[in-house]
């Protein structure tokens, strides 16, 4: 039913939008909903295009926000389709009611956060407010760094979300302005090679609304004094070890997707010039490449810095980080959002929390907000602040990256 | 269904009978059911037999239900299958041809027999009783050579018979103990009024005197009189009463007076034995003591009452009690009793021609009302006594027009 | 067993012009009121009846010893053999209602034979009553349709004493049949248990909980993708006033807009009554709720109620119709139309479902609240299709007072009589309106003159 036209040679040039799209029609989705946002909208236009055009063979819901596209798309998965869609910054606020309940009846569904910082100043640019804001909810997160990492994890993304031992919800996250509209080479799987490594999908066998199979979805569950709060406990504990589950997941369906189509992504943790190094960078999707410079520029220098970007965010691989950082004499973490409970960035506290049990003391940087630029000279301060770290030991204030520009 | 065993098995085919399978299907569409009909015909109503024997009714068109409704209700209709004993303990009856049942539940519902009063010489002619079909039809084939018919007893049964007897043509004579016709139903001036019209159509009473002997005569049989009078007659009908059935109950341990001796429920001494209509001995309405009945609506009521019980409908009401109630049609004339004559004080009495009303009442509550040609809505009297519905603010206008205030009260009852 | 028609009194609007009993004595051949067969008692402050009522299990029939009474099965009616009876009147110890009475005219017993109403139309009686006193119920047939229809719902629901809702879940659900994927947003539906509890299920169907948000989009993505498959099945939502009206309207006008393919019925009991009785938009003007209190300066609600089913008509549905548990007729022959309709589009059908507990009124008199509402006019029986536009199931002409309405509830119990000219005000707009859209009257169809009845 699905017929993927493919183009030859077998890559093409698009921005990060457009290899979601191709990600979307490779994985032979059921149904996508759409609801156009800056600066995801033209992610949105080009699944229409395929649609129209007979690329994708799903059926398109245009609906009339961002809460029913969820809804919508909830509805299908309990029917026992493949769906998909976008969002980001206020239309993730609007959608938050239905986007708070799908990991709860775990539906596998995937959706990317095209990020954008969120109101108020009002804001239209990139940012990691909005999927840092939904980070607790129990959607899986996984932070793009570029173009092709968009596509081939767009697509393992339904593995990973569908696996029986998982079953949660994937949000692929990528960066708003840079990624979304970043233009590049992206390397195009063979449709069939996609197919086999998805395999069937099946997406309702734990929990469906099919007349043939009559049951009750979410009834009330809880209220002292029955056998109410002990399920509800079963339930969360189950969602908690399926989060904890998908850790193992991710990792070996990146393996199988490095073993069919040539590509190697660190499914959880990428450890970049890690080998010697005494201080330590830790990032987050797209600015990882001007950080990765920075690193390179450093070690040229002399200094022995390397560099750590988290790419599943949530769960959070902590001990994978633990692993990674253990060496170092500082670390330094860059933030693009806040948390405004703490006065730092959120990656901070979570690497803080992964680092309790040695002593190697990290500082929190926050720049990128609302499209600002982090840039290699940013990430330079960056690795002087954490050296001064290093040699100090003592704490220090959070570093404003773009406070000045 | 096992062959030997039914859930519930109904003794006797009449109406307590049947209004008890009807509540035992309406809340057990499932359990076997079977019922026992002493005699061969379908289920009838010893109520309709005065009119066979006049010709009026036709037996084949009197069946109270069509077999059909058996098949339907799947229910077993065993004709030719007389109660000869219970073994209460093995919870199984014998038949007077030797068969046996056992059963889960069982309905007594027997009724009555006539009473065959010990007069010298009866034994010795040839009499008529009225209680079956057979009887009936016996009574009708004797017509065409009926003259001169002799009714003993005064009661509903012997004026009904009276009545249809006399309208054949004969000339037909009651004599009657007591002073006067359908004791108990009617006092004395009522029962004036029935006399003359009976009377007046040619029927002679012979009241407040008593058969001494009977001796076989050409025609038939010459009864004597205490007084030394002497009747003829080539037709004789016994209707002195009636007694309940209960001779099968020998080493059964249900316990008897003069009928089987029922709690409210209508079950008897012994688990799972239950009884109703005129083999029951029920408490009467007014004083709770046990009575022998004997009228159809209170034979319908307590079958009723026991095939709910019977079947664990939650619905099944406590038998409130038996009211005394009759209609009786006679010669064109109305009458209607309803209630006590003696349970309260007499509000009203009045009379006229062929026209007679009476209402007893107790602290503001009917507990009877009697009428001849006045017409009034016996049902819903009776539903006025049963509730004890206070009628203190309406007496007066209940007294004047008790037709129309206890429509009244009904109609706002029933909303 | 069936379930029959019947022939009802309505004390209230009986002037005691004996109209009935004259028509009953003349089809039976008399010229004498006497010798009608319905007898209208007049009492001091009201009019009473005495008329056979066909009882179920009638005991002038169990008591009759010549068999000449028997209940007809097929019309429910009971009849009387002359040829069989032998004039012994027991069957008037039967009967409790002065239903059958010995006629000193035709010298036996006499009673309602419903003047063999399959063939007349309705009883001669119910013809001659222009003050809608006597009406003849129809609805039986509905349960004789439907009766053998598994129900799909659990035995025990527990919504409050007297509440309609109930009546609607099960006549809807045993309709639509169980093909069917059920979303039963927060409210009271769900709060009765209908989606169940702690792992239970409340229904034989697929059911769920919706948010109170998105019950229209969710069903939208289970019809859509069944139908990609080529699946038949009905995408159905039983949902409160508040689910449709308010924080539920903006997905349900999505689905609507679009055409999705959802039969939505929105029971609507003017407010959100499961959480406590708080204001809606379609809680109308005047009425008292936990949030519109009424005090020394509030007074019920201050603002008129939302217009939910005409803006449903405005998305050019495929089907849209109001509808009220006090006329089951209509209301089951809408919820066909409402069926057949969501194969092919959006429609949506929205019930009035008076609410006993919120709305204060015995719990016994739902169904009467429910007819007062729709005789006073203050709800509007109508359907829609864009084919046919808007058409009145029952006309606005003939409208009862409107303080009938007001008054069988506590929640309008403080009105002043400035709120009730403005209540009267609003809905003479409103009559206005909704005939203006029904256009010039057309001939009426069998279904209209039924729910007129
Ligand atoms: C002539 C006449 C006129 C009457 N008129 C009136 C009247 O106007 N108003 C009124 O209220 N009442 C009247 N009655 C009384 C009324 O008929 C009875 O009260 C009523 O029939 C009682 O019903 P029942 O079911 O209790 O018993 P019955 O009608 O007596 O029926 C008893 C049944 O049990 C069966 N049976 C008996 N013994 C056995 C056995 N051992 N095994 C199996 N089956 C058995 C019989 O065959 C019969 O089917 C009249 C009775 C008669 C005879």
């Amino acid at each position: 039913m699905n017929a993927v036209l493919q183009p030859k040679p077998n890559y093409i040039v698009c921005d990060g939008n457009e290899a979601a799209a191709w990600a979307v029609s490779l994985a032979q989705v059921d149904m996508v909903a759409v609801y156009p946002i800056t600066p995801q909208s033209s992610l949105v236009e080009y699944l229409a295009k395929f649609i129209a055009d007979g690329r994708l063979g799903a059926e398109i819901v245009d609906v009339e926000g961002e809460h029913s596209v969820l809804s919508v798309l909830q509805g299908a998965t309990l029917a026992g389709a493949r769906t998909y869609t976008a969002s980001c910054g206020p239309g993730l606020a609007f959608m938050f009611e239905p986007y708070m309940r799908t990991p709860g009846m775990r539906l596998p569904m995937v959706m990317t956060i095209v990020t954008r910082d969120t109101l108020t100043p009002q804001s239209v640019w990139g940012g990691h407010q909005d999927a840092m804001s939904v980070r607790e909810v129990g959607w899986i997160q996984i932070y793009c760094e570029n173009l092709q990492e968009i596509l081939d994890t767009t697509i393992m993304a339904y593995r990973i979300a569908e696996h029986h031992d998982v079953m949660l919800p994937v949000n692929v996250c990528h960066d708003g302005n840079y990624l979304s509209f970043a233009t590049g080479r992206v390397e195009l799987p063979d449709a069939a090679e996609v197919a086999a490594f998805l395999g069937q999908r099946d997406v309702n066998w734990h929990v469906a609304l099919d007349p043939d199979r009559p049951m009750a979805v979410d009834p009330l569950t809880g209220g002292a004094g029955g056998p109410g709060p002990a399920l509800f406990v079963r339930y969360r504990k189950g969602q908690c070890q399926g989060m904890q589950n998908s850790l193992a997941v991710i990792e070996e369906v990146h393996a199988d997707w490095a073993r069919r189509f040539g590509r190697h992504h660190a499914p959880l943790v990428e450890a970049y010039r890690m080998d010697d190094a005494e201080l330590a960078l830790v990032t987050l999707g797209s600015m990882t490449g001007a950080a990765k410079d920075a690193v390179d520029e450093a070690r040229a220098r002399g200094q022995k810095v390397g560099l750590a970007k988290v790419k599943t965010y949530r769960p959070f691989p902590a001990k994978k980080l633990a692993e990674i950082l253990a060496p170092v004499k500082a670390v330094a973490v860059v933030d693009r959002s806040v948390s405004f409970g703490w006065n730092c960035g959120p990656l901070y506290q979570d690497t803080l929390a992964a680092l309790q049990a040695s002593n190697i003391p990290a500082m929190s940087c926050i720049g990128g907000l609302a499209g600002a630029d982090i840039t290699i000279t940013h990430f330079a301060r960056v690795i002087e602040a954490c050296a001064e770290l290093a040699e100090k030991r003592s704490p220090v204030d959070t570093l404003w990256l773009n406070e000045h520009d | 269904m096992n062959e030997n065993r039914v859930d519930y098995l109904v003794a006797g085919a009449s109406h307590a009978a049947l209004s008890a399978l009807a509540a035992i299907r309406m809340h057990d569409p499932a359990g076997s059911l079977a019922v026992l009909a002493r005699e061969g015909h379908l289920p009838y109503s010893p109520t309709v037999l005065p009119y066979v024997v006049s010709g009026r009714s036709a037996p084949d068109r009197v069946a109270l239900k069509p077999a059909e409704y058996f098949a339907r209700n799947n229910i077993a209709f065993l004709a030719k299958h007389a109660l000869q004993s219970i073994d209460a303990c093995a919870k199984r009856v014998h038949f007077a041809d030797g068969g046996t049942m056992a059963y889960g539940k069982l309905l007594l519902a027997t009724g009555a027999t006539p009473i065959i009063p010990p007069i010298p010489g009866l034994k010795e002619v040839k009499f008529h009783v009225l209680r079956t079909l057979d009887d009936a039809m016996a009574l009708h084939a004797a017509l065409p050579r009926t003259r001169a018919a002799v009714v003993l007893g005064a009661g509903l049964i012997g004026m009904h018979a009276a009545e249809n007897l006399a309208k054949t043509g004969a000339a037909v004579t009651v004599v009657e103990m007591q002073p006067q016709v359908l004791p108990g139903y009617f006092d004395s001036e009522a029962a004036g009024i029935i006399a003359s019209v009976f009377a007046d159509n040619g029927v002679r009473l012979l009241l407040g005197h008593k058969v001494e002997k009977l001796a076989n005569s050409a025609a038939g049989c010459t009864l004597t009189l205490a007084d030394g009078s002497t009747l003829d007659a080539d037709l004789l009908l016994v209707a002195t009463g009636v007694a309940p059935v209960i001779d099968y109950l020998a080493g059964s341990g249900v316990a008897t007076e003069r009928g089987i001796l029922v709690d409210t429920s209508m079950q008897s001494s012994v688990a799972d034995i239950y009884a109703a209509g005129d083999v029951a001995q029920a408490q009467g309405f007014y004083d709770g003591r046990p009575l022998v009945g004997g009228i159809l609506p209170d034979a319908v009521e307590q079958g009723r009452i026991a095939g709910m019980a019977m079947a664990g409908d939650p619905a099944a009401p406590a038998y409130p009690g038996s009211v005394p109630l009759n209609t009786y049609a006679f010669f064109g004339q109305q009458a209607l009793s309803v209630g006590s004559q003696s349970a309260g004080e007499v509000v009203l009495q009045e009379s006229s021609g062929r026209e007679y009303l009476k209402i007893v009442m107790q602290d503001g509550r009917l507990t009877g009302i009697f009428g001849i040609n006045r017409p009034f809505d016996a049902g819903i009297m009776w539903q006025l006594i049963l509730r004890r519905t206070d009628l203190s603010a309406v007496r007066e206008q209940f007294i004047t027009e008790p037709q129309k205030t206890a429509r009244q009260l009904m109609s706002k009852l029933w909303r | 067993m069936s379930a029959y028609a019947t022939i009802a009194f309505k004390p209230d609007r009986c002037n005691g012009c004996n109209e009935c009993m004259s028509a009953c004595a003349a089809v039976k051949g008399s010229a004498g009121q006497i010798d009608s067969r319905i007898q209208i008692v007049a009492a001091n402050d009201s009019f009473e009846l005495a008329m056979c009522r066909q009882c179920g299990d009638p005991k002038c029939v169990a008591v009759c010893p010549a068999a000449a009474l028997a209940k007809n099965e097929g019309s429910g009616v009971i009849s009387w053999d002359g040829g069989k009876c032998v004039n012994c009147l027991l069957c008037t110890v039967g009967c409790a209602y002065g239903g059958i009475v010995h006629n000193a005219a035709a010298g036996h017993v006499v009673k309602c034979d419903m003047c063999d109403a399959a063939v007349a139309g309705a009883p001669a009686c119910v013809k001659a009553c222009d003050q809608g006193a006597l009406q003849f119920i129809t609805s039986a047939r509905i349960y004789n349709e439907v009766g053998d229809l598994e129900d799909l719902f659990v035995p025990g629901l527990s919504g409050c004493q007297g509440c309609n809702t109930e009546l609607i879940m099960r006549h809807a659900l045993r309709r639509v049949g169980p093909e069917t994927v059920l979303a039963t947003p927060p409210g009271c539906i769900p709060g009765m248990g209908a989606v169940g509890y702690n792992g239970l299920t409340g229904t034989k169907v697929p059911v769920f909980h919706p948010l109170l948000t998105n019950t229209a989009s969710m069903l939208t993505g289970i019809k859509r993708h069944y139908k990609r498959q080529g699946r038949e099945m009905t995408a159905m939502a039983l949902a409160g006033d508040g689910g449709t009206s308010d924080v539920g309207f903006q997905s349900l006008s999505g689905a609507a807009e679009r055409g999705e393919e959802i039969l939505f019925i929105c029971v609507d009991n003017e407010g959100y009554m499961n959480t406590g009785m708080q204001r809606s938009s379609c809680t109308p003007y005047g009425a008292w709720t936990s949030t519109t209190p009424v005090g020394e300066r509030g007074q019920g609600k201050s603002q008129d109620a939302k217009n939910m089913p005409v803006l449903m008509m405005m998305h050019n549905c495929a089907y849209v119709a109001t509808a009220s548990t006090g006329f089951m007729e209509d209301l089951y022959a809408k919820l066909d139309h409402a069926i057949a309709a969501s194969k092919h589009g959006f429609a949506y059908l929205h019930i009035y479902s008076p609410c006993t507990t919120g709305w204060r009124f015995p719990s016994q008199d739902n169904i009467e609240v429910a007819r007062k509402a729709v005789e006073t006019n203050f709800v509007m029986l109508w359907e829609f299709t864009p084919e046919a536009g808007l058409t009145l199931s029952r006309p606005l002409d003939q409208a009862r007072p409107l303080t009938e309405y007001l008054k069988a509830q506590g929640k309008y119990r403080h009105l002043s009589a400035e709120q009730i000219v403005h209540i009267e005000a609003s809905l003479a707009k409103n009559v206005a309106f909704i005939e203006k859209l029904a256009g010039p009257r057309k001939p009426a169809t069998a279904q209209q003159a039924a729910v007129r009845a």
